[in-house]
C-alpha cells in the first residue's frame, strides 16, 4: 500500500474523532461497517485510525489489534519497507504515487499469507495534517480466474504448437474481428497477426493448384447447407516447401438459422503424410518383390503359356502352305487358318502384356475396378500354373457385379497368390478332384467377396494358426510372404482376408473389398 | 497299303487353337481327323475300335495325357499314342514312352516331323491290326477242324511222321493222310512250314 504522508506532523486520531459530532460519527461508523470492501483510515504517518468490519474479515485482525499500529503491517515484504519511503517522499515533496489512481497490490493476512487486492486511496480533504482512506478489495478469486484463463490459453497455444493444430473463427457478418490462432500463422509460416485476407486470396496464394478446386468445392458444399467441411489438401509456403493440411470447419448459425460464423481447425499432417508415404513405399517395394518372385516361380508355366499360341501359329501356317499347294483347296479353310494365326499372335502378345503389367514396378493407383473383367484378365496368369499341374480352374462370377475401388494389379496379385496356394495344396490329389474354383459375389454388407476354393489336403491346425505370419511357409521353396502381403494389401483396401474349411475337403480363402461409393471423389 | 477302313487321327488337346490347327493340318494332307478337348470326352466317344492313332497333349487340366494313357492301357487299347509335350516335359515323356507310347514331339514342331511320326504310328497300327486279323482268321480255321482233325494237326505240328501218328491214334496210315490233307485244306496252308507257323502264331501269346 503506497499511502502518502504529509509534511505537517501531529494529528492525533483522538482529537479528530472528538471534533466530529456524535451523529456524524454514527453515520460514518455505519458506512464504514456496511461497506463490502475493506476500509482502512490512516494518519499522515501511516498509523491506523479506522479498521472496518470488512477489513477485519479480510486481514484477520480485530480493529482493536491494529488501530494505532503502522499500516505497513498489512503489507508483505518488500512493500513494507518501500511504503515507509513513499510516505516519507510524499511528506517531503508532495509527490503522489497512488492517491486517486488505485492499483493492484499484494496484502498481508494476519496468518502470514499474502493475497492480491485492488487498492484505492483517497486523501481526506480539509484536515491538517492529512489523513488517508484506503479501500481494499480482495481480488484473489478474480486473479485465480485470470491465472487459470492465462494458463489454459498458454496450454492451448502449447498444445496447438505440439499438435501443429491451428484454429480460427471467421465472422461472416463482419460483426466482430476474425480470429486466427498463432499456430495458424506458424503453420503457414506467416507473420503472426499479418493480414489474413479472404478465402479467395487464401486459395490463390497458398493452396496447391491441384487441390484448389477440391477445397473450393468443400467450402461451397458447406455454404450450400451441409454446414461442415472435412478436407485434406496441400499448401505451398513462401519458402517453397509444401505442407499437408487437414482442415475441419463448421458453420455456426444465428437464431434466424442464418450462417453467422465459421469455426475451424487446421491440422498440419505433413509429418504423418511423409511417414505414411515412406511406409507405403516400403510396402510397395515388398509387394513388387513378391510379384517378381511369383513370376520367377511361374516361369515354366509362362513359357508353356506362350508356347501354346506359338505352336498353334506354326501349325496353322504349315497347314495353310499345304492347303494352298493342293490343286483344289477350300479358300475358307485357308482364311480360317490366317484368322487364327492373327488371333494366336495377339494371344501370345497378350500373355506378355499381362505378364509385363504384373511385374512392372509402378505406382499404386486405385481406380474403379470391374471384378468380372479383372478375373478375365487374371485367367491367363492363373491358368498358367493350373495347366502346368493338370488342374482345372473354374471361374464362377456373378454377372453385373458392382465395381470396387482398388489397385487392379495388387488385386490380381492377391488372387493369383491364393490360386497358386490352392494349386500347391492339390498336387497329390487324384484327377477328378483337381479343380480350383474362383468365385465372386456381392455380400449384403456392400462388399464384393472373392473366394478361392480348393479340394486339397486342407489346413493343419498349427499351420492355420501361423498362416498369415511373415516367413511362415509349409512349402519347400516358399518365401512365406505371400499370405502376409496379400492380407496387408486387402487391409489397405479396407477389406478382410480369412479362410474356412471347404465342405468335403480342402480350404477356402475369402477376401472382401468395399464397393465403390456411387460418386467417388478422390 | 491299308486296304480296309481309312485310319483316323484322333487328337486330344485342351487348347482350342492347337487342336484346331492340328485338325486343319491333318485335313490338308487328306487324313481323316477327329478332335477331342479332354481325355474324358475321348473315352466317352464311340470309336468302334477304328484304326488310326492318337495325338495326345501330355498336360491337360483334369485328366492329364498320362492318365488317359493309363486308362487306355487298362482297356487293352492298341491305338498308338504320339505325345505332344512342351519344353521341360522330358521326364513326363520318358514315363509315357515306358508306358508304351510310340513317340513324342515337342511343340512348336515342324509339320513334317509330326506327319512322319503319324505315318509311322499308322503303319504300326495297321501292322498290329493285320496281325490281329490274321490271328483271328487262323483261330476261325482252327475252330472249323473236327476233333479228330485237331488231334492229327497237333501231332503234325509236334513233328511226328504219319506212321507214328497212325500208331498213336490207332488209325490206319491212309486215314491219317486223309485227315492231314483236310487239315491243310481247311487251314489254307501252302506247306507244312506254313501250317506250323500259323499254329505257333495263335498259340504262343496265349501261353
Amino acid at each position: 500500500m503506497t499511502l502518502n504522508a504529509n509534511k505537517t506532523k501531529r494529528a492525533s486520531s483522538k482529537r479528530a474523532r472528538v471534533s466530529r459530532s456524535a451523529a456524524a460519527e454514527r453515520e460514518f461508523r455505519a458506512l464504514l461497517d456496511a461497506a463490502v470492501d475493506a476500509i482502512v483510515v490512516i494518519d499522515h504517518q501511516g498509523t491506523i485510525e479506522e479498521f472496518s468490519l470488512a477489513a477485519e474479515r479480510l486481514f484477520g485482525y480485530r480493529a482493536a489489534e491494529v488501530i494505532g499500529s503502522n499500516v505497513n503491517l498489512l503489507m508483505p515484504q518488500p512493500h513494507q519497507a518501500s511504503h515507509n519511503q513513499y510516505m516519507q517522499r510524499f511528506a517531503e515533496t508532495g509527490e503522489q504515487r497512488v492517491i486517486g489512481i488505485g492499483r493492484e497490490v499484494r496484502a498481508l493476512h494476519k496468518d502470514g499469507s499474502s493475497f492480491p487486492c485492488d487498492l484505492a486511496v483517497g486523501r481526506v480533504s480539509g484536515v491538517d495534517p492529512p489523513r488517508f482512506v484506503g479501500i481494499i478489495r480482495d481480488i484473489s478469486a478474480r486473479k485465480l480466474a485470470e491465472e487459470q484463463l492465462r494458463r489454459s490459453e498458454t496450454e492451448l497455444r502449447l498444445a496447438q504448437q505440439l499438435a501443429n493444430l491451428g484454429n480460427y473463427v471467421v465472422h461472416l457478418d463482419g460483426s466482430e474481428p476474425d480470429y486466427f490462432s498463432p499456430q495458424m500463422y506458424r503453420i503457414l509460416g506467416a507473420e503472426i497477426d499479418s493480414r489474413t485476407g479472404t478465402l479467395a486470396e487464401y486459395l490463390d496464394e497458398w493452396v496447391h493448384p491441384a487441390d484448389v478446386d477440391r477445397l473450393r468445392g468443400a467450402f461451397a458444399e458447406m455454404d450450400a447447407g451441409s454446414g461442415s467441411l472435412d478436407v485434406e489438401y496441400r499448401v505451398t509456403l513462401r519458402s517453397g516447401s509444401a505442407k499437408h493440411l487437414h482442415h475441419i470447419a463448421q458453420t455456426i448459425y444465428d437464431e434466424q438459422r442464418r450462417p453467422a460464423k465459421h469455426i475451424g481447425t487446421v491440422h498440419d499432417v505433413t509429418d504423418r503424410r511423409h511417414a505414411e508415404d515412406l511406409a507405403r513405399q516400403l510396402q510397395e517395394r515388398l509387394t513388387h518383390f513378391a510379384r517378381l518372385s511369383t513370376m520367377g516361380e511361374m516361369a515354366a508355366g509362362l513359357a508353356h503359356e506362350i508356347n501354346q499360341p506359338l505352336a498353334a501359329i506354326a501349325t496353322y501356317s504349315q497347314a495353310s502352305q499345304r492347303m494352298l499347294a493342293l490343286p483344289q483347296h477350300d479358300p475358307a479353310d485357308v482364311l480360317a487358318a490366317l484368322t487364327q494365326i492373327n488371333a494366336q499372335a495377339l494371344r501370345a502378345g497378350e500373355v506378355i502384356r499381362r505378364l509385363r503389367n504384373f511385374v512392372k514396378n509402378r505406382e499404386v493407383k486405385r481406380e474403379p475396378v470391374d471384378c468380372t473383367r479383372l478375373l478375365e484378365d487374371l485367367r491367363t496368369l492363373a491358368e498358367t500354373d493350373a495347366r502346368l499341374h493338370n488342374i482345372r480352374l473354374r471361374i464362377e462370377s456373378e454377372s453385373a457385379l458392382p465395381t470396387v475401388y482398388a489397385d487392379p494389379i495388387q488385386l490380381q496379385q492377391v488372387i493369383l497368390n491364393l490360386v497358386r496356394n490352392a494349386i500347391d495344396a492339390m498336387l497329390d490329389v487324384p484327377g477328378h478332384r483337381r479343380e480350383v474354383v474362383l468365385s465372386t459375389r456381392e455380400t449384403s454388407d456392400g462388399e464384393v467377396e472373392i473366394t478361392v476354393a480348393d479340394r486339397g489336403t486342407g489346413l493343419a491346425p498349427d499351420a492355420a494358426e501361423h498362416l498369415f505370419n511373415p516367413f511362415f511357409t509349409t512349402k519347400a521353396g516358399g518365401t512365406g510372404l505371400g499370405l502376409a502381403i496379400s492380407r496387408s494389401i486387402v487391409r489397405a483396401h479396407g477389406g478382410r482376408l480369412w479362410h474356412t474349411p471347404n465342405a468335403g475337403s480342402g480350404a477356402r480363402f475369402h477376401f472382401t473389398l468395399p464397393i465403390t461409393p456411387a460418386a467417388t471423389g478422390e | 497299303m491299308i486296304k480296309e477302313t481309312k485310319p483316323t487321327v484322333f487328337v486330344v488337346d485342351d487348347d482350342a487353337a492347337v487342336r484346331d490347327s492340328l485338325r486343319l493340318l491333318l485335313k490338308s494332307v487328306g487324313l481323316p481327323v477327329e478332335v477331342f478337348e479332354s481325355g474324358q470326352e475321348f473315352l466317352d466317344a464311340e470309336r468302334d475300335d477304328r484304326p488310326g492313332c492318337l495325338v495326345l497333349d501330355i498336360r491337360m487340366p483334369g485328366m492329364s495325357g498320362l492318365e488317359l494313357q493309363v486308362k487306355l492301357n487298362e482297356r487293352h487299347s492298341i491305338l498308338p499314342i504320339i505325345f505332344i509335350t512342351g519344353h521341360g516335359d522330358v521326364p513326363m515323356a520318358v514315363e509315357a514312352m515306358q508306358a508304351g507310347a510310340v513317340d513324342f514331339i515337342q511343340k512348336p514342331f515342324r509339320d513334317q516331323d509330326l506327319l512322319d511320326r503319324i505315318n509311322q504310328a499308322l503303319e504300326k497300327d495297321a501292322g498290329s491290326r493285320r496281325m490281329l486279323a490274321e490271328r483271328n482268321m487262323i483261330r476261325k480255321r482252327l475252330e472249323s477242324l473236327t476233333p479228330r482233325e485237331r488231334e492229327v494237326l497237333d501231332l503234325v505240328v509236334a513233328g511226328k511222321a504219319n506212321k507214328v501218328i497212325a500208331g498213336d491214334l490207332n488209325l490206319s496210315q491212309r486215314t491219317v493222310e486223309i485227315h492231314r490233307a483236310r487239315v491243310m485244306e481247311k487251314m489254307e496252308a501252302h506247306s507244312l512250314a506254313h501250317l506250323v507257323r500259323m499254329v505257333l502264331e495263335v498259340e504262343r501269346p496265349e501261353e
